[in-house]
């Protein structure tokens, strides 16, 4: 990423307000109602290019699953969040977070998107519980 | 040269040749020399009766012993250049066959008591991967191999790939075969190796056997002496069929390759040794002589060690005691092995630029750039000799001052860095494993369960990650111990793709004979530019498991255009087209199958991967590659 992009990114942040703070308490704060229809929302979750960067189950290079984004707050802050950033033109190419424009993603089917994105949970097993992992820490400690 | 002018010439061309022993049989022998070619038909095309050989002539006057068996070459130029490469121990020249070097082919597969060994003909199914392969085999072992290509249009295919060995400081010996008289005018250049001049250290396009001899020599040592990189020769056809006679192959004199003065070495040894805290920082070193005399150096002084194990070959061990920020992180003299250092670091020779010049260029032609542009600028306190060669100097030194009281300090400093570096390590690898777990049960799979699933089984094996891995989360870096010379490669040198398959089949030619395997962890946009190594490896046995990193898309691709779409506002759900591999979907499993290698998959289910793996490993194990085709998370 370059100097530029961060600085831009940072813009964003503060376009969307006060969820910036919200980000750092995350799941403690009682999460916006959901509107949209999370079976949709799953198509064009994957249409849109969202599955890129968060994962198809909203574990990736970016987090999504289990409330931890303050951005998913609630509808109005996670539109605010997609639409803010069409004034961002890098030179080079980035793998931020990209704008989505109202014009080709529209409030109805982000709305379904949010929906389908407070589905995502990932309760995997604890690191004792799974074989390969404990496997590997053994390894370590008996060394 | 057309073939009315080769017959002016009174030459035999290679199709009128093939024509003409068809009609007269398998006895028909290929004229040489002058008077031979004077006999040749004219210009009619009509066979002219040649004249009688001596052992004709001896038969005529009564002499009715049965002929001797009879070879037309009895002591080819070819033959002495494979006697060349044996001594310089060259295993394996990987090779796409081509009309310019039948000679030398001829003789790698049939010279010597034991043919076709030292060095071996490998198949290659393009010349970029016989490059790549020459590369995955000298970032395992630290020296070369050849690649055998056909003049001019192998050379353009090999091109790529020999372009990235450069930016990889990879050692190794591009022998060009080269015909202009009795082939195709456009396999024919003037200058072959001008085509890859700006990205080779050195060429030479040798007028004789013997010339072509000491060129190879030559080309050896160019491409071993550091900073390594990729040397050429051309072989002209006539030089590799010409007869050698009586001549012998030259000597051939190793390189000498700078070091640091001994008084440096002094200088040095005292520093790490009066020091309370020595601290040695290593990178990327030649061969595998090197880590091993850096941990000889670190065990004589207890010195801390800093690893670039994890992103490149030839560096320090990962897990040995010593490696980590120690008991105590307040170093208070840093010695720098092919790295910056605070104190003293020995850096190797680098190809430099003109002065002024730009250093982001590339301005191919003129002037060969630097092997590595913007890396390793020596900063004021190194040394500009190679850290490996001088290695010996300073552990002798070391030796020279060791005395009783010095022993004991270095002793109590091993064992109180010993448990600290095992601590630390087990306190980051407990925070790495959190974070591994998540997603594990995802499907499509996540890529840090293919690495976690793999750890334990190959945890007691000799194994070697060549593949990049910058794509697939570089997980390995926590979970898999990285303690040879060869565990892991790093990156596309030049970030040029087509690399990985190429890559590990190389390194999977050293791992062969050396009860090692190779893990290529493979990304499906990079396999299908070169997905013929599969092939190589089926066909050659080499012990590779090639895991799927199966995104369906050149997925770094997808995420820049799906950037771009939202910079133009427009489009945000077509950023698909011409970045992912959908519509079909390729089946891996099955191209495997169809290059002959054994294979399964796809794969979703997360549960089904251990299994699956640990069956490809055993294969592997046996000698047969395995290909697993795991759908992946994309990142
Ligand atoms: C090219 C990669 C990329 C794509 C495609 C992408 N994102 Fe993101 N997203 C990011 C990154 C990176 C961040 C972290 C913040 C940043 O860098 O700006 C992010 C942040 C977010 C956040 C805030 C997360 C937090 O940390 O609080 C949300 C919500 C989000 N993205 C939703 C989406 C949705 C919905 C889509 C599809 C419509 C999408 N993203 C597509 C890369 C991407
Ligand atoms: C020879 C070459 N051509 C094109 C590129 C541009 N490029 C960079 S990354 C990439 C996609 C790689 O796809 P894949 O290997 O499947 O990895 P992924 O991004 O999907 O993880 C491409 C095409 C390149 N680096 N090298
Ligand atoms: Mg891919």
């Amino acid at each position: 990423m370059t100097i530029m992009t961060k600085f831009f990114n940072r813009i964003t942040m503060l376009v969307a307000g006060s969820v910036f703070i919200m980000g750092t308490v995350g799941a403690q704060v009682a999460f916006g109602p959901v509107t949209g229809d999370a079976k949709k929302g799953m198509q064009l979750y994957y249409d849109y290019g969202c599955y890129g960067c968060h994962g198809y189950n909203g574990i990736g290079r970016q987090n999504l699953a289990n409330d931890v984004s303050g951005i998913m707050f609630n509808e109005t802050v996670f539109l605010t969040y997609l639409r803010a950033r069409e004034d961002q033109n890098p030179l080079f190419p980035t793998q931020s977070m990209p704008n989505y424009a109202a014009a080709s993603l529209s409030d109805n089917d982000a709305k379904n998107i949010y929906a389908y994105i407070r589905t995502f949970r990932d309760e995997p097993p604890e690191v004792e519980d799974i074989p390969a992992l404990k496997a590997i820490l053994d390894a370590a400690e008996n060394n | 040269m057309t073939k009315k002018s080769e017959q002016e010439k009174g030459g035999i061309s290679r199709r009128a040749f093939i024509g003409s022993s068809a009609a007269a049989g398998a006895a028909t022998i290929l004229p040489k020399g002058p008077a031979a070619a004077a006999q040749a038909a004219p210009s009619g095309g009509t066979p002219v009766s040649l004249p009688p050989t001596p052992q004709q002539m001896a038969r005529e006057v009564g002499d009715a012993r049965p002929p001797t068996t009879f070879r037309a070459a009895q002591r080819p130029g070819s033959d002495l250049i494979v006697q060349v490469l044996r001594d310089l121990e060259i295993e394996f020249v990987a090779s796409n066959p081509g009309s310019s070097f039948e000679g030398l082919q001829e003789s790698i597969i049939n010279y010597g008591e034991i043919p076709n060994v030292m060095p071996e003909f490998i198949s290659a199914l393009h010349e970029e991967s016989a490059v790549d392969m020459a590369h995955g085999y000298a970032k395992s072992e630290g020296k070369p191999i050849c690649a055998l290509i056909q003049g001019t249009i192998g050379l353009q295919h090999a091109s790529m790939a020999i372009y990235q060995a450069y930016h990889g400081l990879a050692p190794m010996v591009i022998l060009v075969g080269r015909d202009d008289k009795h082939f195709l005018q456009a396999h024919t250049a003037d200058d072959v190796a001008g085509v890859v001049r700006s990205f080779t250290k050195w060429d030479a396009h040798p007028q004789t056997l013997e010339e072509a001899l000491v060129a190879i020599q030559e080309a050896y040592r160019q491409a071993i002496t550091p900073p390594c990189a990729p040397t050429v020769v051309i072989l002209d056809t006539e030089v590799q069929k010409e007869e050698a006679g009586d001549l012998e192959i030259p000597p051939y004199r190793p390189p000498v390759i700078p070091t640091i003065t001994a008084a440096q070495a002094d200088e040095i040894a005292s520093g790490l040794l009066a020091a309370k805290n020595p601290h040695i920082a290593v990178g990327r070193m030649r061969t595998p002589a090197g880590p091993k005399k850096a941990v000889e150096l670190a065990e004589l002084t207890g010195a801390s060690v800093t690893t670039s194990a994890t992103r490149m070959p030839m560096s320090f061990p990962q897990t040995h005691p010593l490696t980590g920020k120690g008991a105590d992180s307040a170093h208070d003299y840093v010695l720098g092995l092919e790295t910056s250092g605070a104190q003293a670091s020995l850096n190797g020779p680098h190809l430099r630029t003109l002065d002024g010049r730009d250093l982001t260029g590339i301005n191919f032609g003129g002037i060969r750039p630097p092997v590595r542009p913007s890396q390793n600028v020596p900063g004021e306190n190194d040394l500009v000799a190679d850290a490996e060669a001088s290695l010996p100097l300073l552990v002798d030194a070391v030796k020279r001052r060791m005395n009783e009281s010095k022993r004991e300090t270095v002793s109590q400093r091993t064992v109180q860095h010993g448990k600290a570096n095992r601590d630390a390590r087990v306190v980051a690898l407990r925070k790495a494993l959190e974070k591994k777990r998540e997603g594990w049960d995802a499907s499509p799979i996540s890529l840090a369960r293919i690495y976690a699933e793999l750890a334990p089984m190959i945890k007691d094996l000799d194994w070697c990650l060549p593949s990049p891995t910058i794509f697939s989360g570089r997980h390995h870096e926590e979970l898999w111990d990285h303690d040879k010379p060869y565990s892991h490669f790093g990156g596309h040198p030049a970030a040029a793709l087509g690399f990985g398959i190429g890559a590990s089949t190389g390194a999977a030619l050293a791992a062969r004979d050396r009860n090692r395997i190779v893990i290529n962890i493979q990304t499906d946009g990079d396999l299908n530019y070169t997905p013929g190594s599969l092939w190589t490896a089926a066909h050659h046995k080499l012990p590779m498991l090639t895991v799927m990193h199966n995104n369906r898309a050149w997925h770094m691709e997808l995420m820049y255009v799906q950037y771009m779409t939202g910079v133009r506002g427009r489009g945000h759900d077509r950023a698909h087209i011409g970045t992912t591999l959908r519509d079909p979907f390729i089946d891996y499993a099955k191209m495997a199958e169809g290059y002959g290698m054994k294979s399964e998959g796809p794969i979703k289910d997360p549960n089904k991967l251990a299994a699956a793996l640990a069956r490809g490993i055993e294969s592997v194990k046996n000698g047969e590659p395995y290909l697993i085709d795991v759908i992946t998370q994309p990142r």
